[in-house]
């Protein structure tokens, strides 16, 4: 193992990597602020430029820009009351009054300093537990792996939108397109023209439905921007603000690893668990969303205490459990490497080199954050009609950059409008990418069960993980429809009311 | 025009669904008249996913159908879903912006990449609706594109297509 680590460390300890994760940490935090980009966006922009790096500074890369996007959704929610980020939005309830208040800056330090705590413990959890979980994951065959990846496909498709029935449209949508080009047997499906031969391309599909819908929605539905940015005011967070709110950072922290490790779940309902129990145990839970420090450091310790377990899943089983960790895959693939328990086996130093780098960017966030969250306060003011058309083009450039190919262009845009709809109808696009990402090894998986017990489907049921999974895919689907419909109930009991 | 979501919803995955089971597999999924062991044929997979879409849209389509059924009060939007209702003059921006895109792609190789851009960009600027920063808009439309081309020629070492008219 020393001899690993100690190559992990010859491997990670480079100026491309401190580069890379200085930049994604920046670019990150920058793209966090500003209302309307998301760390989705953050990742799947900087996708092209993976192409041109190696394995390990890739993909520090874009857990840089994760982490650095997720701390940035902070500064908007505080300073305008626009949370950069859907995980931001606890943040909000609290750290607006106390920028009203002239306490911004100590708002953003809290908020800076709960990030790092989380995010370190995320870190340590994600080396302790993804190498144990990786040595179960090598006593599951194909069949178990399907049915890990369809109770994956249904929980995201149950937790990312409003209804369940739509999340399992959007997941066959993803599946059926991941479907184009040649199969594992050589026949080619869906392919209409010669440039479809070698099926759709991950970047384009991923930039398309996630970077664009935003700017056609902002064209086609002109909608207002009435904010006002508050000043950062009082800067100085005292050890004693700080000491009062360390129950709720590691609290919230190992709510943040817990909800981060489960597929679907995220980093959006982890605030809101940590900020709710926050609240009900705090002795100051009367003054929670009238500008409570402690609010911020719940809200903010969880969310980013998400960004290292949901790499978790992802390491070890090979399965994402979110669109940024859908997008991690699509990167681990262009580099010929395959996440799962065979990852541990065969590349091991590049494993440890990410954990390495992980633990780094923890410690560069707080320096990032602290040198320049001035800086970044006025990021937050950039309209939104002149940065969106700019994402278009840099998203044009990027795209074409990776196999000159016009086709991606013509994907890039198709799917652009795809998104669009989606969103117009309520279509949630999360199991889509995550449909479409994991479909060939979905598909691969249950045509190998298959083959392996020459056409008969009880295979899928045979050993007890498969039917762990299936009883798990089974609790999660009846929860879903009983929480659709006490939703229902409720809003039917309000109306009448 | 207000769209009933759910019920738009329902009937475009319905019909979608349907259109790739009963005319795109047949058409574009060819089965090897022998295929080895019990591998399962090529179209098995593309057909399984569609007849589940189909069963999710005639899902979706009966409860949009019920839900249409209770008092217009019950019909209300989930609170935690932007509700985005679309009317005429929405629907012409998106037929511009449409036009614009294929105008880029079928534009792009006679004129070039970068020209292509210049102009996406322009129009797409023009189309946020907003003008208080006209002339940084202007000026970002040009400047934007050619610092692009620079970056990813210079240090990617991209070839971006110069177009038929000006080779």
């Amino acid at each position: 193992m020393w001899n690993e680590l100690a190559y992990a460390f010859d491997l990670v300890a480079t100026w491309q990597n401190a580069l890379a994760i200085g930049a994604g940490i920046w670019a990150g935090v920058i793209i966090g602020a500003i209302p309307g980009m998301t760390g989705t966006m953050a990742v799947t922009l900087a996708l092209p430029f993976t192409f041109y790096l190696s394995p390990v500074t890739s993909l520090l890369l874009l857990v840089a820009l994760y982490k650095g996007s997720t701390y940035g959704g902070s500064i908007s929610a505080i300073l305008i009351k626009t949370p950069g980020t859907a995980s931001a939005a606890c943040t909000v309830l609290d750290g607006y009054p106390l920028a009203k208040n002239g306490k911004g800056g100590k708002a953003l330090n809290m908020a800076l300093a709960s990030s790092c705590i989380g995010d370190f413990i995320s870190n340590m959890s994600l080396f302790f537990l993804a190498i144990p979980l990786a040595a179960f994951a090598l006593q599951i065959g194909p069949p178990e792996y399907f049915m890990l990846m369809t109770f994956s496909l249904v929980i995201v498709a149950s937790i990312s939108g409003p209804s369940l029935v739509l999340g399992v449209v959007s997941a066959c949508l993803g599946l059926l397109l991941a479907t184009v080009g040649e199969d594992i047997y050589g026949s080619y499906r869906f392919a209409m023209s010669e440039n479809m031969e070698g099926g759709l391309g991950v970047v384009p599909v991923l930039i398309g439905l996630f970077a664009l819908p935003e700017l056609i929605k902002m064209i086609v539905f002109r909608q207002p921007e009435n904010t006002q940015a508050m000043k950062l005011g009082d800067n100085r967070l005292s050890f004693e603000e700080f000491r009062g709110s360390i129950k709720s950072i590691v609290r919230g922290s190992f709510i943040g690893v817990f909800m981060g490790a489960i597929p679907g779940v995220g980093p959006s309902t982890a605030a809101f668990f940590s900020y709710s129990e926050a609240r009900r145990t705090s002795k100051n839970g009367d003054n929670f969303g009238k500008g409570e420090l402690e609010g911020i450091a719940a809200s903010e310790s969880a969310n980013n205490g998400c960004c290292g377990a949901t790499m978790i899943p992802l390491l070890a089983l090979g399965v994402p459990g979110d669109v940024i960790t859908g997008v991690m895959l699509g990167a681990f693939m262009i580099h010929g490497l395959t996440p799962g328990p065979l990852l541990f086996q065969n590349n091991i130093g590049d494993v440890y080199a990410l954990f390495m780098g992980m633990l780094f960017s923890s410690a560069l966030l707080f320096v990032a954050g602290r040198l320049t969250a001035g800086g970044f306060a006025k990021i937050s003011k950039i309209p939104r009609e002149v940065l969106l058309p700019c994402v278009l083009a840099l998203c044009l450039f990027g795209i074409f950059s990776i196999a000159t190919n016009p086709f991606d262009i013509t994907v890039l845009l198709i799917m652009g409008l795809v998104g669009f709809v989606m969103m117009v109808l309520g279509i949630p696009a999360a199991p889509f990418l995550i449909a479409f990402i994991i479909g060939p090894m979905f598909e691969d998986n249950m045509r190998r069960s298959l083959a392996i017990s020459r056409g008969e489907l009880s295979i899928f049921f045979d050993s007890w993980i498969s039917l762990g999974f299936l009883a798990m895919t089974i609790f999660f689907t009846i929860l879903t429809i009983r929480r659709e419909l006490l939703k229902r109930k409720a809003r039917k009991r309000i109306q009448t009311n | 025009m207000r769209i009933n979501r759910d019920l738009s919803s329902g009937i475009l995955a319905l019909s979608f669904f349907a259109l790739v089971f009963f005319v795109l597999i047949p058409l574009y999924v060819p089965v090897p008249s022998f295929i080895p062991g019990f591998a399962p044929p090529p179209d098995m997979w593309p057909k399984t996913t569609a007849v589940l879409g189909m069963a999710m849209g005639v899902l979706a389509l009966a409860l949009a159908i019920a839900k249409s059924k209770k008092p217009a009060l019950e019909q209300a939007p989930d609170a935690d879903v932007e509700d985005l209702v679309v009317t005429k003059p929405h629907m012409l921006r998106l037929a511009v912006l449409v036009v614009s895109f294929l105008a880029f792609i079928y534009g792009m190789p006679f004129i070039g990449f970068v020209p292509a851009s210049i102009l996406l960009l322009g129009v797409l600027f023009a189309m946020t609706g907003t003008y208080r920063h006209k002339w940084l808009m202007v000026a970002l439309s040009v400047i934007f594109p050619l610092a692009l081309y620079f970056i990813f020629s210079q240090f990617i070492h991209t070839l971006f297509p110069m177009g038929s008219l000006f080779s």
